[in-house]
């Protein structure tokens, strides 16, 4: 039962691209990643679940670029969030695999998911606005300097955050 | 408590660097914003860890248990600041199934909160355990780090071999001084009469046999055997062993040797323990309730230690093996070192019965059926008769049991046989 919600978003995910451009690759590519998915799902591994993240991801990428359709902030966000909520319920999943579970455990996943999306599409909505707002006075040759900045700096503050996780001294619990 | 990045947390990494990679190739401000929620994720990394203020406690409902018997583990969780996830891995010692609920548990507590979980065990085979840890993963609100720890309180388990009533047991030629329920030979007090003699001067007039001294015309007294207990050594075989756990031979042994104590330590004999194998332990012989704990606990441990080298029963303190001791061998004869330290028994004037546990249907049971398999186990059978054959040649009395049919029919065949054999009850 509960492998059918990573089962929906996986549908979901699969789906979102050819939407988007309706081709026979991007079809194809869409394929390919639900396989891995289903392989996730059936089997709990997480690795095929990262595989058919990326393979979605490449194939949203292809269908927006070869559609060049106008910028959809919201849908973006959406299938952010969707590559977010396959490999936490596959992970979910998997932890709950025999296992005597709490049913307040789905229910604050829940809860958080819900909460988690709300604040993701205001935050996006607001990055967006922000963005905005900044672009217009900025020469257009200077964007994807800036680009390539940005993301180098997401990924050095990416690693900032897994090496302090991994720095930080054990704390034992309170007797 | 050790903590890291879950591999959830590193499944998100590597797709929100592929989303940010791909943004930056495409030049698709939709790819950004898609690595969004990934990234908003990952925050957590960089906060401060929450403060771990919980407690576990675990209680085991039984601390020992009889083969076969369920044993109920209850874990408490208490929290004093919420822990969105919480995941524990119950013990699960080798050779025991889960009968009820699961070993593993997930569980959300909220703050002041208290989570219960329980699960029952059932363990088929004999053994000393210990569940007394908990492995305890502890994750936070978004998943991406994880605190793993052990919840350490010892809580012993003993699974003691099954007890099978036992009604006819080997008698022993030799009691001792002590009063037990065995007739001796010797006159004296007693409820089994023996013999009439003529009254003489100290005799008790309740000792007075009125019929035989009206018929007599003088008065004559009843004499009666005395009633005395003996000395029984269980010696058992753990040289080698053969079958499938827990019904190999060693098991069935064991078994058979806790039943036999059973039975004797009723009858107020004096009963003690030496497992002879690679490591020779014994158990000074003693009667009472307390003795039998002392040899279920030995009984419990016996396990097969291979050695190449012949254990010379000489090392023996007298203590445990008392002259004039009934020995019983308890072995599947596998291995000749056995029978070898059975005829030194022999040799040095024990009273010695061999309880020959055959390892035939243990092995059979544990291999596929075949006709090769049907074949080796009845040339088993042979060289095993022959082998039993030799040790009757030598005078040594010898039991054949064939698990898992009841040891008392074992015995019951012998006591057809054999007149020594006396009824317990």
């Amino acid at each position: 039962m509960i492998r059918l919600l990573p089962a929906a978003i996986a549908a979901a995910l699969a789906a979102a691209p050819v939407v988007i451009m309706p081709e026979p690759p991007i079809a194809v590519t869409a394929l390919a990643g639900l396989l891995l998915a289903t392989v996730a799902i059936a089997a709990r591994w997480r690795w095929p679940a990262t595989a058919a993240a990326a393979v979605f991801l490449v194939d949203y990428t292809a269908a927006l670029w070869l559609a060049g359709a106008r910028v959809n902030i919201a849908g973006a966000a959406g299938f952010g969030l969707g590559l977010l909520y396959l490999l936490e319920s596959l992970d979910l999943a998997g932890r709950v695999h025999r296992a005597a579970v709490d049913t307040a455990v789905i229910r604050s996943h829940l809860g958080r998911g819900t909460g988690f999306g709300a604040a993701t599409l205001g935050a996006a909505g607001l990055l967006v606005a922000v963005a905005g707002a900044l672009a217009a006075p900025m020469p257009p040759a200077v964007a994807p300097i800036l680009a390539a900045a940005g993301a180098l700096g997401v990924v050095a503050i990416i690693a900032v955050f897994v090496t302090r996780a991994a720095a930080r001294p054990s704390t034992r619990p309170r007797p | 408590m050790t903590a890291r990045v879950t591999p959830l947390g590193l499944s998100i990494m590597a797709v929100a660097g592929c989303a940010l990679s791909l943004a930056v190739l495409s030049g698709r401000p939709e790819l950004f914003v898609a690595a969004l929620p990934l990234l908003l994720a990952l925050v957590p990394l960089a906060l401060r860890a929450p403060a771990l203020d919980h407690r576990i406690s675990h209680e085991v409902s039984r601390e020992r248990v009889f083969e076969g018997e369920r044993v109920t583990i209850s874990v408490t969780v208490t929290a004093r600041a919420p822990i969105p996830l919480i995941e524990l891995l119950g013990p699960l010692p080798a050779g025991s199934a889960v009968v009820s609920g699961r070993h593993r548990a997930v569980m959300t507590v909220g703050a002041g909160g208290t989570a219960r979980w329980s699960y029952e065990l059932v363990f088929p085979g004999r053994g000393v355990h210990d569940l007394g840890a908990i492995a305890v993963r502890r994750r936070d609100r978004s998943g991406v780090r994880t605190w793993e720890d052990r919840h350490v309180d010892s809580k012993p388990l003993r699974v003691y071999p099954t007890i099978a009533p036992l009604r006819s047991l080997p008698r022993p030629a030799y009691p001792r001084a002590s009063i037990g329920d065995y007739v001796s030979p010797a006159f004296g007090e007693g409820i089994e009469p023996a013999d009439i003699r003529r009254f003489a001067p100290g005799d008790r007039v309740r000792q007075v046999n009125w019929r035989a001294s009206l018929r007599l015309g003088e008065l004559y007294v009843t004499q009666h055997h005395r009633e005395r207990n003996a000395d029984v050594v269980l010696m058992l075989d753990t040289l080698a062993e053969a079958g499938r756990t827990p019904e190999t031979t060693l098991d069935w042994s064991v078994r058979a040797a806790a039943s036999l104590a059973t039975a004797y330590l009723a009858r107020k004999d004096r009963v003690g323990l030496i497992n002879y194998g690679g490591l020779i332990h014994w158990v000074k012989p003693a009667g009472g309730r307390t003795q039998y704990e002392r040899l279920a606990d030995a009984l419990a441990r016996a396990g097969v230690v291979f050695t190449y080298v012949a254990k010379d029963l000489a090392v023996v303190p007298p203590r445990v093996l008392p002259p004039r001791a009934v020995v019983i061998g308890i072995t599947p004869l596998l291995d000749a070192r056995f029978a070898r330290a059975a005829l030194d028994l022999a040799a040095r004037g024990f009273d010695l019965v061999v309880l020959d546990v055959s390892p035939v249907a243990a092995t059979r049971a544990a291999l596929l059926p075949s006709p090769a398999t049907d074949l080796a186990c009845r040339l088993w059978t042979l060289e095993r008769r022959a082998r039993l054959a030799e040790l009757h040649r030598q005078g040594i009395p010898v039991l054949e049991w064939q698990p898992p049919e009841p040891l008392e029919l074992a015995l019951a065949r012998a006591r057809r046989r054999r007149p020594r054999l006396v009824a317990a009850g």
